[in-house]
């Protein structure tokens, strides 16, 4: 069963980057997002830092943070979830 | 063969950081002061708290005219000689931030006056106009590495007979403008710099700064006796994971110059280009005493090259440098000096910056 925070993390990704032909389910739960298969770089990580900050209320303190939470969508699921109010999280 | 033309000479050089002059901020150094405090990044209540080392009692933001100003025509009732912008004494302004915090102003005020000084040329221009400078000022400005391109353009004018003076003056006044950016990467954070330490977590502090340096074919007691620039066209904001870009540009340097020098290295903080910069600094000289100031200082951006220059030959001057401030062990590389040295036996110091774009610049400095 597919967890509702990746998927909405997947397409948060795609609108923020403007990752053209790119579905969600491109998106691979555990492949390292930056220098990955998607391409991303670090202004990639910029803007997404930025969006998720916005959208989960999250406060990400440094680039060493940010590199650890942007590691995979994994990684990044669960740094959303340890951080962001629940009230803040797509229901289960 | 060809022969290598004769190090051009420094006639004069001074500075202006959060500290005061070249000398005040020499001293603050080697006592192991830093001008860094802790301040809202954009200048409001409850923003993040940034480590900025401002000059005292300037408004952080933007007035019309600019609150920097005063210092700078200070720093600039400094420079020997007159006549400077025209033909026989150019000028080469450097800088990166100019008064690019003026957009930030006339976005929040509307006052279209902010504009005239919102884009390196205009805001040169106001400076240029305020000093009493004629038209021969060139801009250059190229990230952090932009004070290095207005020596090496500066003697080159003077190699090539083109002028008989020039003056290359370098400004930075941290703006929200500039801050944020830096806060957005996250490299600017909560923690305070701690250049070359090996510590779980970067961050780099921000620093007003401004200086000068009159140079000469045939007159002063120090000389630059090699500069050098290389880009490794990689990245934007990233080095290449072999560090290749940094031992390109120190592979430039006419080392041989000089026997024993010192090194006052960019070390603004970051964990990756530290690790890369102490290694490639290793490789090149090696067991020669690495130093950085940021801690302290700051990072003065496009003008750390400069404002450092001028530092390093106050420090040569007085015989002592001061070690890396903000730091302590373990450094990246042994070689980090955190306490001030006696340079009694050194002939030189070797000052490099590196910048985003992948651009990487060094000079050699040293007695005449």
């Amino acid at each position: 069963m597919s967890d509702p925070l990746k998927n909405q993390l997947k397409t948060l990704m795609i609108d923020t980057l403007r990752l053209e032909d790119v579905t969600p389910a491109d998106i691979v739960d555990d492949e390292p997002l930056i220098g990955g298969g998607l391409s991303l770089d670090s202004i990639d990580a910029l803007e997404l830092v930025v969006r998720l900050e916005k959208e989960f209320g999250i406060k990400i303190g440094s680039s060493e943070e940010s590199r650890t939470a942007l590691a995979s969508v994994n990684a990044l699921a669960d740094y959303i979830r340890a951080h962001a109010d629940s009230s803040r999280l797509p229901a289960a | 063969m060809s022969v290598p033309p004769p190090p051009i000479r420094v006639a004069a050089c001074g500075a202006l950081t959060a500290f005061g002059d070249e000398t005040v901020t020499l001293d603050a150094l080697l006592a192991g002061r830093t001008a860094l405090a802790a301040r809202p990044v954009q200048g409001r209540p409850g923003d993040d708290l940034v480590p900025l080392a401002l000059i005292p009692a300037r408004p952080y933001d933007e007035t019309l005219p600019p609150g920097w100003l005063p210092a700078l025509q200070t720093l600039a009732a400094r420079i020997p000689g007159e006549g400077w912008g025209t033909p026989r004494r150019p000028v080469f302004v450097t800088g990166s931030n100019f008064g690019v915090g003026h957009l930030l102003a006339f976005r929040r005020h509307g006052d279209p006056a902010h504009l005239d000084l919102g884009t390196p040329y205009e805001c040169v221009a106001h400076v240029a106009r305020t000093l009493g400078w004629g038209p021969d000022v060139t801009v250059i400005s190229h990230a952090c590495v932009s004070a290095h391109l207005g020596l090496l353009q500066a003697t080159r004018t003077l190699h090539a007979g083109l002028a008989d003076e020039a003056l290359v003056f370098s400004f930075d006044f941290i703006s929200a403008f500039v801050a944020g950016g830096f806060h957005a990467l996250k490299i600017l954070n909560a923690d305070f710099p701690a250049p070359y330490q090996n510590r779980p977590v970067g961050s780099i502090g921000l620093g007003d700064g401004a200086a000068f340096a009159v140079l000469t074919r045939d007159r002063g007691d120090f000389a630059l006796a090699g500069q050098s620039l290389h880009n490794e066209m990689h990245h934007f904001t990233a080095n290449r994971a072999d560090g290749s870009g940094f031992a390109a540009c120190l592979a430039d340097l006419p080392a041989a110059a000089v026997r024993r020098v010192w090194l006052k290295g960019h070390g603004t903080g970051t964990l990756e280009a530290g690790r890369l910069e102490t290694a490639a600094l290793d490789q090149a000289f090696p067991d020669a005493p690495l130093v950085s100031w940021k801690g302290a200082l700051g990072h003065t951006l496009g003008s750390c090259g400069l404002v450092e220059l001028a530092i390093a030959l106050a420090a040569i001057r007085r015989g002592r440098a001061p070690g890396t401030i903000g730091a302590t062990a373990p450094g990246f590389t042994p070689a980090v000096a955190f306490d001030a040295f006696d340079l009694a036996g050194f002939d030189g110091v070797v000052c490099t910056s590196n910048a985003f774009g992948g651009a990487h610049a060094a000079f050699i400095a040293c007695h005449a």
